[in-house]
């Protein structure tokens, strides 16, 4: 019944999420502190959630719900990050009693 | 074996009833996870319960971020970059075993099965020894709970995500009695689609943990 021998989705998933990870780790340990940088980050965050969702979890043909909301998560907090950053002295503004 | 139609992400169905599962081999049993909540409803309640506990914690991340940018921007470079992307490494490599062992249930190769999920357990061992290491490693820096307010959120946070693996392991190892003593089948595997997606959780809540306590400030 099986009868692949060349990479699939699982392999190339596992790879690229390898990959971007060791990126993330050379960026912690040369990048300066900047908006540019966040960014990036906050990028992979979202490409690495998707991935991981799509390909891992399966949720590419599940419950379309269930997809969205899962989705929606990792494109709602790498946004987040990247806005506290943004406008972290008007967020501890309005967060100080 | 008749031949269906591929999409660009790999799982389809086929006007020849034959399922393509992300690549990894096709099927004729309808895949549990097409067009359906994955697992049981239950376990999604659970996910999405533990994923808006940890939104809880980003959020208490960013407010006190912009309350002490000076703790939070020194904070990630005393951390230990090694530990953390090790871990991340661990968890990444053990989702990606839970998938391949679901897919090869459902090829009908329980052995094969079992031998991913192994896998994937011992990746969850492997990220525990990390995470004692690093706190031992961080004791010996002087990192402490108390040292500031970003070291008490980083073991806060990874605490509860070290207890969130550890559990998640049990539940694996349990997944892996369960094929052995032949009740997880081919046919009958949505407990194991359950672990499988409670255990991508894990994984996904660390993607987002990794980057904000040892890469971001």
């Amino acid at each position: 019944m099986l009868k692949v021998n060349r990479l699939n989705a699982l392999d190339i998933s596992w790879i690229m999420l390898m990959l971007i990870t060791l990126a993330n780790a050379l960026v912690a340990e040369t990048a300066d502190k900047s908006l540019f940088i966040t960014a990036v980050i906050c990028f992979s965050i979202a490409f690495k959630g998707r991935r991981i969702i799509d390909y891992f979890m399966e949720l590419n043909h599940a419950n379309k719900t269930i997809q969205l909301l899962m989705r929606a998560y990792f494109y709602v907090f790498p946004l987040l990050i990247f806005l506290a950053d943004l406008f972290s002295e008007q967020l501890a503004v309005i967060t100080t009693t | 074996m008749p031949e269906g139609k591929f999409n660009r992400c790999g799982m389809s169905t086929t006007i020849d009833n034959v399922f393509h599962l992300n690549g990894c081999g096709q099927v004729r049993h309808e895949p549990e996870t097409l067009n359906k909540i994955p697992g049981n409803r239950a376990v999604w309640v659970g996910i999405f319960a533990e994923l808006t506990e940890f939104a809880l914690f980003f959020l208490v991340y960013f407010i006190a971020k912009a309350h002490y940018s000076e703790q939070f921007n020194q904070g990630p470079l005393q951390l230990n970059t090694l530990a953390g992307t090790l871990n991340t490494f661990a968890l990444i490599s053990s989702s990606y075993f839970v998938a391949k062992s679901l897919a090869s249930i459902r090829l009908n190769q329980p052995e094969q099965s079992m031998k991913w999920l192994w896998r994937a357990v011992m990746c969850g061992g492997i990220y525990l020894i990390i995470k004692v290491w690093e706190y031992h490693w961080n004791v010996d820096q002087g990192i402490k709970t108390n040292t500031n307010e970003f070291y008490t959120l980083y073991y806060y946070m990874t605490f509860n995500h070290l207890l969130h693996v550890a559990w998640a392991s049990g539940s694996l190892i349990w997944a892996i009695f369960q094929i052995k003593s032949g009740r997880y089948t081919q046919n009958n595997h949505l407990g194991l689609t359950a672990i499988a997606s409670y255990w991508h959780m894990v994984d996904l809540a660390w993607v987002i943990i990794f980057p904000l306590l040892y890469v971001l400030r």
